[in-house]
C-alpha cells in the first residue's frame, strides 16, 4: 500500500532528464521532491502520473500503474499540475466539479462546496475561474483535486495526492495552509507526493524528502537526514548552511548564510 | 462554518439555466418548424391545409406535392444539417480546447467540398452505368467521401504513437483546407458554364435540393454522429483543463478524441454533402449557447442540436421568402447574419482568441 517508482528513465531527445530514479512514498507521510531547476523534479512526478512517456516502473498500492485504466487510477490518485489554463469561461464551483465527475464522490455534491471551503475559496465559487488571481487559481485547482479524493483513505486503501509545486505562485499564509491541507490528508491516513521548490517549507512539512540534481537521487531520508549543508550543496552547485530552529531541530536554510 | 451552510443551498445557477434551456430551445424548434411549413412560394400554408383536414375534406394534388414533397423533406433536411453543423462545431471546439475551431478550420468541409465539385466536373466523364447507378447522389456521396478521406489523412499526419497534437492537427488542417481548395479552384478552371452554375450554388450552401432521398441519404449518418457526439459531454469538461488533468481525472483522452473526431467528421461530412457550405452555425450557436448558460458540454452540445436546427430553419425560411418566388442561397443569409454575431462575440471576449 505505497508509492513505488522504481528505476524512472526519461529522455527528452538525446538529453537524459532521469536516470534511473526511484523512490517509495508511504501512506500517512508527506513525500517531498526538491532539487535545483532542471534537476528532473517534475520530469519525476510527470513519470509517476503517466503524463509523459518514461522507462522504468511505477506501482500504486500494489498494482502496476500502467496496467490500471484511467478512471481506476482516478479513484486513487489526484494530480495537481504546476499550471492550469482553462480552455471555457467555467466557474470556480464548476471547476471543483469536473474533478469530481469521475472520483467516486460523485454522488456526495456538497464535497465541491466544502473542498473550496477548504482552500478558502467559497466565497468564490461563482466567479469565472479566469477572473482569479495565478494564487487564487492553484488552490482553486487544489480543491479540485481534494473534491476528487475526498476521503484520504477509502475501502481500506490510502489515496494520493500528487502535487507538483503546489505553493509555487502563494503567499506565505496560503503557503502555509495548503502544506497544513497536505499533512492533514497525510495525518489522515493518505499518501502526499509533492514537488517542493521551497527547502524550509519542505522541513517543516515532509516526512521523507528526495533530492534530485542532475537527473539522477542524491539522497531520501528524513530531512533531518538529508537536508546537510553537504547534500544540499552538492545539489544546488553553491555553499549553503542549514541551521536549526531550536526546540524542534528543524533544519532550515539562510540564503543570507550561502555563498556561491 | 455557519456561512458554509448557507453556501452550500445556492442553487447551480447555470445549470439549472442550461436544463431550462432544453425545454425553451426543443419548444421554439417546434414553433420554427410549423413556421417553415407554413410559408414558402406557393401561397399554400399550413393553417389552410390543417383547417381542410380538421374539416373532412381532402387535400388537392398542389397542396399534398408542397407539403409532402417540397415542404417536409427541406424541413427534415433543415433540422438535420442545422443540429450536425452546430454540434459538430460544439464537438471540435471542446476537442481543440479552441472556442473558434470549426469543422471548416480543420479541412473537412474543404475535403467535401472537393468531393463534390470533382463530381461535378468529373462526373460525366464516369461509365454510364455508375452514373445511372447513383443518379443525383452522385454528388452527395463524393462530398462525403472527401470528407471523410482529408478526416483520417489529417489524423494520420497530426497522431504519432497514439498521441493526437492539437496544434499539429490545426496546422495540418489548415494545410489540407488549402491543398483542397487549389485543387477545386483547378476544376473551377476547366469547368462549363453550366458545370460552374451548380458549382456556385452548391457552395453558397443550399437547402434548395432538398428531397426525401438525400434525407434518408445523409440522416442516419447525421443521428448516429450526434448520437455519439453527446455522449462526449463529459470528456471535453475533463479536456477543457487539460489533456494531461483530462487523463488524470479518469478520461480516457486518446480514445475521446478518436470518437469525437470521427463524429465530427461523419456529421460535417454528411451535412456538407447534402447541403455545401453552409457557414457559421457550428461557430455562432455554441458560442451563444455558452454566454446564456456556460460552457459545460453536457448539456451544451444538446442545446446546440435544438439551437443549430431552429436556427438553420428560420434562416432557410428567409432564404425562401426575401426574394420569392425566387430564393437565397443560405450560406448567404447565414453568413450575413452571422458573421456579425461572430464578429460581436470576439470584440467582446477578445480573450478568447489567445487561448
Amino acid at each position: 500500500m505505497s508509492l513505488i517508482a522504481e528505476n524512472i528513465r526519461v529522455s527528452y531527445g538525446k538529453r537524459e532528464a532521469l536516470r534511473g530514479v526511484g523512490l517509495t512514498a508511504l501512506p500517512g507521510e508527506v513525500t517531498a521532491i526538491v532539487g535545483p531547476n532542471g534537476s528532473g523534479k517534475s520530469t519525476l512526478l510527470g513519470a509517476i502520473t503517466a503524463s509523459l512517456a518514461y522507462q522504468g516502473r511505477v506501482s500504486l498500492n500494489g498494482r502496476c500503474v500502467e496496467r490500471m485504466k484511467p478512471w481506476e487510477l482516478a479513484a486513487i490518485r489526484a494530480v495537481l499540475p504546476q499550471a492550469s489554463r482553462l480552455a471555457f469561461p467555467f466557474t470556480v464551483i464548476e471547476v471543483v466539479r469536473i474533478g469530481l465527475q469521475s472520483g467516486t464522490a460523485g454522488d456526495r455534491p456538497e464535497v465541491p462546496m466544502q473542498a473550496l471551503a477548504r482552500v478558502g475559496l467559497a466565497h468564490y465559487a461563482h466567479r469565472t475561474f479566469q477572473e482569479l488571481s495565478g494564487g487564487e487559481a492553484q488552490r482553486a485547482m487544489l480543491a479540485r483535486v481534494l473534491a476528487q479524493v475526498w476521503a484520504p483513505v477509502e475501502d481500506g486503501q490510502p489515496r494520493w495526492l500528487l502535487l507538483d509545486e503546489p505553493v509555487s505562485s502563494l503567499d506565505i499564509a496560503h503557503q502555509l495552509q495548503v502544506m497544513e491541507i497536505a499533512r492533514d490528508f497525510a495525518r489522515a491516513g493518505g499518501g502526499v507526493l509533492a514537488v517542493m521548490h521551497d527547502l524550509n517549507l519542505t522541513a517543516l512539512y515532509a516526512d521523507r524528502v528526495a533530492v534530485l540534481a542532475d537527473g539522477e537521487r542524491l539522497a531520501f531520508g528524513t530531512p533531518a537526514e538529508v537536508l546537510t549543508d553537504e547534500t544540499l550543496s552538492r545539489a544546488y552547485g553553491c555553499a549553503l548552511r542549514v541551521s536549526a530552529t531550536p526546540p524542534s531541530g528543524v533544519p532550515f536554510i539562510l540564503p543570507h548564510a550561502a555563498s556561491a | 462554518m455557519a456561512a458554509l451552510s448557507d453556501i452550500e443551498t445556492i442553487p447551480h445557477h447555470r445549470e439549472t439555466r442550461a436544463n431550462t434551456l432544453h425545454w425553451a430551445l426543443a419548444g421554439a424548434l417546434v414553433l420554427s418548424c410549423f413556421a417553415s411549413l407554413q410559408v414558402g412560394a406557393t401561397d399554400v400554408t399550413l393553417s389552410t391545409m390543417l383547417a381542410k383536414l380538421i374539416h373532412g375534406e381532402t387535400l388537392s394534388q398542389i397542396e399534398r406535392v408542397v407539403l409532402f414533397d417540397i415542404r417536409l423533406p427541406r424541413l427534415a433536411m433543415g433540422v438535420l444539417v442545422g443540429a450536425a453543423l452546430a454540434v459538430s462545431g460544439a464537438a471540435m471546439q471542446g476537442l481543440f480546447r479552441n472556442p473558434l475551431a470549426d469543422p471548416g478550420i480543420v479541412g473537412v468541409g474543404a475535403g467535401a467540398g472537393l468531393g463534390a465539385i470533382l463530381a461535378i466536373v468529373l462526373g460525366t466523364l464516369l461509365p454510364a452505368w455508375l452514373i445511372d447507378l447513383t443518379g443525383n447522389q452522385l454528388t452527395p456521396f463524393a462530398a462525403f467521401l472527401g470528407g471523410w478521406g482529408s478526416t483520417i489523412l489529417l489524423y494520420r499526419v497530426s497522431t504519432r504513437h497514439g498521441r493526437t497534437s492539437v496544434a499539429t492537427m490545426l496546422l495540418a488542417g489548415i494545410a489540407l483546407g488549402a491543398l483542397a481548395g487549389a485543387l477545386s479552384g483547378i476544376l473551377v478552371y476547366i469547368a462549363d458554364d453550366t458545370q460552374l452554375r451548380d458549382l456556385t450554388f452548391w457552395g453558397l450552401g443550399s437547402l434548395a435540393g432538398a428531397s426525401w432521398a438525400k434525407v434518408f441519404a445523409a440522416g442516419p449518418m447525421i443521428l448516429l454522429a450526434i448520437g455519439v457526439s453527446l455522449t462526449l459531454g463529459r470528456g471535453l469538461n475533463g479536456l477543457a483543463l487539460g489533456e494531461a488533468t483530462a487523463a488524470h481525472i479518469g478520461i480516457d483522452v486518446q480514445r475521446m478524441k478518436s470518437t469525437g473526431i470521427l463524429a465530427v467528421a461523419g456529421a460535417t461530412g454528411a451535412a456538407v454533402a447534402v447541403s455545401g457550405g453552409i457557414g457559421f452555425i457550428g461557430i455562432v450557436v455554441p458560442h451563444l449557447l455558452r454566454l446564456a448558460s456556460g460552457p459545460d458540454h453536457r448539456t451544451l452540445l444538446l442545446n446546440a442540436a435544438l439551437l443549430g436546427a431552429t436556427l438553420l430553419i428560420l434562416a432557410d425560411m428567409i432564404a425562401r421568402v426575401v426574394i420569392a418566388p425566387a430564393e437565397l442561397p443560405i450560406g448567404i443569409v447565414t453568413a450575413v447574419l452571422g458573421a456579425p454575431v461572430f464578429l460581436w462575440i470576439l470584440l467582446k471576449r477578445r480573450g478568447l482568441v489567445e487561448l
